[in-house]
């Protein structure tokens, strides 16, 4: 937007609501990689690191939410703006819960045994990887309004979908080798349904960053991928 | 879809040398509520002062272009401007009560268009007028009283009734609400919702809040030029003109 709110305070409050989502978004970036690192490296020692840095992200939630409420009270935003406005709060609740799932991740790292094979954790790497990806190009998107960017993200989930159906067979196949395996293993499956998950959050934030930036809704259902039935 | 009720077309205003507007094409459709928006003398009121010829009153004021009510030409030189303004009541900024009874200040309009003969025939319109501007439980025992003893909010009810007195068909309202408290606002906006199951109406207002509240078609105006008109919830979500996005969103005016 070229030109500035006649109110100096109006824009500012803007501004300041869009560099607030942003530090939520990095934040919980971080957070969803590190959660990644313990669960392949099997590194227990960071888990309260992760679990301390979601009261983080939530306390972010809490003062976006207070800030919307300010601007939509004191502004009665329109148009772009209500979009901006509405949009964060959107954004702010899909960040707040891919937080959750990275902190339920981290939680899962306890019980898993330090010699885990390789094939059991190749795939369910290469899913968070994916995630990571999407979730820093959904933030990329944001922040410069990409509508094109936003839609490839939502399209890609479908890959996610994909990944999550491999990483889960080779986690059941692990398993159906020795029953003994079950405890851990059922934690992993947690793992990997929970990336899925937050892979939908991330096409959320797709579909929001799309009306937000053209005012209208995507239309069409998104490509799936294969789904493990619950 | 809704049936037009006003239709203006290649509508220019010229105060003098001076246009007010440029080739306004714009449709009023019947039985809604469209509100006109932009910032000050952009022509929105010189627009809504030709459907009731309000401005030949203004000596050096020319205007050319077409304006149709029902198919009807409002410029038409041949026209009864008396008739046309019985069918299209007007409802200004500031309420203007006459110095007169509340009862007198209804029953004038019925009384000079030839309306209600008898006294209970002026009675019943007079009644009538306060119930559907949602003033009659609160002066229907002090009808005697004059109009301007009335609360502000109360003034311009009362000149709501005056306009529907005498049976129109379009109602304009130029900022009504401007000069009023937030509650007499509401019943104000609250009485447009009302009303328009049965009028044509047209506001015009400063308020983007209250366009949105009571209108379900908003033209935006800026310097003499229609720039956008559409749905109302489209043009607060997502204008298609940036002019009317930057105006919206407080950045000019």
């Amino acid at each position: 937007m070229s030109n500035e709110h006649t109110v100096k305070s109006y824009e500012e409050e803007l501004q300041f609501l869009k560099d607030s989502l942003i530090k939520m978004g990095s934040l919980t970036e971080s957070q969803l990689s590190d959660a990644m690192d313990a669960v392949i490296k099997v590194d227990k020692d960071s888990i309260e690191k992760i679990i301390k840095s979601d009261e983080e992200i939530n306390k972010f939630r809490s003062k976006i939410d207070t800030q919307i409420m300010n601007l939509l009270v004191k502004r009665a935003p329109m148009a772009i703006d209500l979009r901006e406005t509405i949009s964060s709060l959107k954004i702010s609740q899909d960040l707040e819960r891919i937080g959750d799932l990275s902190k339920s991740n981290a939680k899962k790292v306890k019980p898993l045994p330090l010699d885990l094979p390789d094939e059991l954790l190749g795939n369910l790497k290469r899913l968070g990887e994916l995630v990571m990806k999407q979730l820093n190009d959904v933030l990329d998107s944001y922040v410069n309004k990409n509508f094109d960017k936003a839609k490839e993200v939502w399209e890609k989930d479908e890959q996610v979908d994909d990944l999550t159906y491999i990483a889960m067979e080779s986690v059941i196949d692990f398993l159906s080798k020795d029953k003994k395996n079950l405890d851990f293993s059922t934690h992993l499956i947690f793992a990997t349904k929970n990336l899925e998950r937050a892979g939908d959050h991330i096409t959320n934030i797709a579909e929001t960053v799309c009306y937000l930036v053209k005012g209208e809704y995507l239309k069409g259902s998104r490509p799936k991928g294969k789904v493990i039935q619950e | 879809m809704s049936n037009i009720k006003i239709k203006s077309k290649n509508l220019d205003v010229f105060y003098g040398d001076k246009q007010a507007l440029f080739d306004v094409n714009l449709d009023l459709n019947e039985k809604e509520v469209t509100a006109l928006i932009g910032p000050s003398g952009c022509g929105k009121s010189t627009f809504i002062r030709c459907i009731n010829r309000m401005n030949d009153v203004i000596d050096i004021c020319k205007v050319t272009g077409n304006i149709e009510m029902d198919g009807m030409d409002i410029n038409d030189k041949n026209l009864d401007v008396v008739a046309l303004r019985e069918k299209v009541g007007m409802v200004f900024q500031k309420p203007n009560p006459f110095p007169k009874s509340i009862y007198d200040n209804i029953s004038y309009g019925p009384k000079i268009h030839g309306k209600g003969e008898t006294k209970s025939e002026l009675d019943q319109i007079v009644e009538n007028s306060l119930k559907k501007s949602a003033l009659w439980e609160e002066v229907k025992d002090r009808l005697d009283e004059p109009g301007t003893s009335l609360s502000g909010g109360q003034q311009q009810r009362l000149c709501i009734a005056r306009a529907i007195s005498v049976n129109p068909e379009v109602i304009l309202m130029d900022e009504p609400c401007s000069a009023l408290d937030p509650i007499a606002t509401a019943k104000i906006e609250e009485l447009i919702d009302e009303l328009k199951k049965t009028y044509t109406i047209v506001i015009v207002t400063h308020s983007m809040a209250q366009a949105v509240r009571v209108s379900q078609k908003t033209g935006f105006f800026h310097l003499g030029k229609l720039i956008e008109v559409g749905k109302t919830e489209k043009i607060f979500k997502n204008p298609d003109n940036k002019m009317t996005q930057d105006y919206i969103t407080g950045r000019f005016g």
